[in-house]
């Protein structure tokens, strides 16, 4: 089946196969492997992309279903190939990643978080990487990460 | 496998019913592909109905709160009128899964799969809702004791027909609702019990109560016990205990080792009972 999707703002045309999911595919086909898939099973984010502004465990969403959809994954996040995103860099900073594997999924969700409000509550951050494990930081460097980044991003950043 | 985007709800109908049974119907996914990538099920088609048009936002006018079947679960949460209405419905719809599961699956896939205790199921179940359901026979409407036939089976058949929406009644001045969720922690758990209520109250009486729980047996049960007890009554704290002890003659857990013993449920399913009463006590004062 042909799939025209946007991904990372370039449009997107392939012959797909539409039993695979979204995680599959991006990883496979498009080779880009920032995108995890830790569970398969949608229980752990490590497969969130943002799809059309959300946040979505891309590894149960059938491939198909990004058809006409503008997705971005963890290669889209940095503004340019040397400058990283602030949520990257206070991921860096603040000691947020450990062995990194949770790490992509959870820059994407805080990312769909933060893209929308970026003066969030301790309540909303913990809401928006609440589906995202990590098995090595114990979270309060991630969470320090994404208050950091937040106010970066209210300066416009 | 082969995919097939329905826009709408006639354009899903007529792809399975071409399909004889192969296909199955696809709304947010996080059931139907889980089960299909561990061979649980073996579909030759999915209907996807995430994007049919007639299938999708929230209506509310002439007294019903109309819900597509392809709403996601982070849109009820988060409805500013649906907040208003019924908080106890946005709970119950905001604590599935996660907010990236909230963000594709449905409230009416958390009914269809019909596994015990569906956090939005239970949540929607006390506020009386009728399922439309669109087969080659035409339209019928289904109460939600209708709709379950077992531990993970549902009376509708996903490859043969389409539920299109739920409409549940906007609640009046003297009706309130509640949720409540014990779990073993706040994200990505199912939970350990569950329990809704419902209640009318008039001139300091309870006119009708409705309580449902789980996961206790098939589906969100009623505590029919329970709701003739409150009948009548004053909502005293004596009153609203006793209604939670008798939710348990009800009421039929079994043993999880993850989520709680029998006993463990047994122990605890009346003060989530009561707690869900006194909620509802608490919003009409
Ligand atoms: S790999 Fe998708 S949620 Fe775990
Ligand atoms: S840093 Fe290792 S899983 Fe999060």
């Amino acid at each position: 089946m042909v799939l025209h999707t946007t991904i990372n703002g370039q449009a997107v045309v392939a012959d797909v196969d539409p039993s695979i999911s979204l995680a599959m595919f991006l990883r496979e086909k498009l080779f880009l492997t920032g995108t995890k898939i830790g569970c398969g099973k949608g229980e752990c984010g490590a497969c969130t992309v943002i799809m059309d502004g959300k946040a979505v465990t891309s590894c149960i969403i059938p491939v198909m279903r990004a058809d006409g959809a503008n997705i971005i994954t963890i290669e889209g996040v940095a503004k340019t190939p040397t400058q990283l995103h602030p949520i990257q860099e206070e991921f860096i900073q603040q000691g947020a990643i450990q062995c990194g594997f949770c790490t992509p999924g959870m820059i994407m969700s805080a990312k769909a978080l933060l893209d929308k409000n970026n003066d969030p509550t301790v309540a909303e951050v913990r809401e928006a990487l609440g589906g995202n494990l990590c098995r090595c930081t114990g979270y309060v460097n991630i969470e320090k990460a994404v208050f950091a980044a937040a106010e970066r991003m209210r300066k416009g950043e | 496998m082969q995919y097939v985007k329905a826009n709408s709800a006639a354009e899903a109908l007529d792809a399975l019913l071409k399909a004889e049974g192969k296909a199955i119907i696809c709304a947010g996914g996080s059931d139907v592909m889980v089960d299909y990538n561990a061979g649980k099920i073996a579909p030759e088609m999915l209907v996807d109905v995430s994007r049919a048009a007639d299938m999708q936002g929230i209506k509310i006018a002439n007294g019903k709160i109309e819900i597509g079947a392809a709403v996601t679960l982070t849109e009820i949460a988060t409805h500013p009128e649906i907040k208003k209405l019924y908080p106890s419905l946005c709970k119950g719809c905001g604590t599935v899964g996660s907010l990236q599961i909230r963000n594709s699956a449905t409230l009416v896939g958390n009914v269809v799969s019909a596994q015990p205790a569906g956090d939005g199921a239970v949540a929607v179940s006390a506020l009386e809702p009728v399922f439309t359901v669109l087969s080659k026979d035409g339209v019928r409407e289904v109460a939600m004791a209708d709709m379950y036939a077992g531990f993970g089976k549902s009376k509708i058949d996903n490859s043969a027909e389409v539920v299109t929406k739920v409409t549940i009644p906007v609640p009046a001045a003297d009706e309130a609702a509640a949720f409540q969720r014990l779990e073993l922690r706040k994200s990505l758990s199912l939970p350990m019990l569950n329990a809704a209520a419902m209640v009318k109250v008039q001139n300091g009486k309870i006119v009708w109560a409705r309580i449902t729980m789980a996961p206790v047996g098939v589906g969100p049960v009623r505590a029919q016990e329970a709701e003739a007890f409150l009948a009548g009554k004053e909502m005293t704290d004596d009153v609203l205990a006793e209604a939670g002890e008798l939710a348990l003659k009800n009421a039929n857990p079994r043993s999880n080792p993850l989520r709680g013993s029998k006993e463990f449920r047994i122990a605890t399913l009346p003060v989530m009972v009561r707690r869900a009463l006194e909620d509802c006590r608490a919003q009409l004062q």
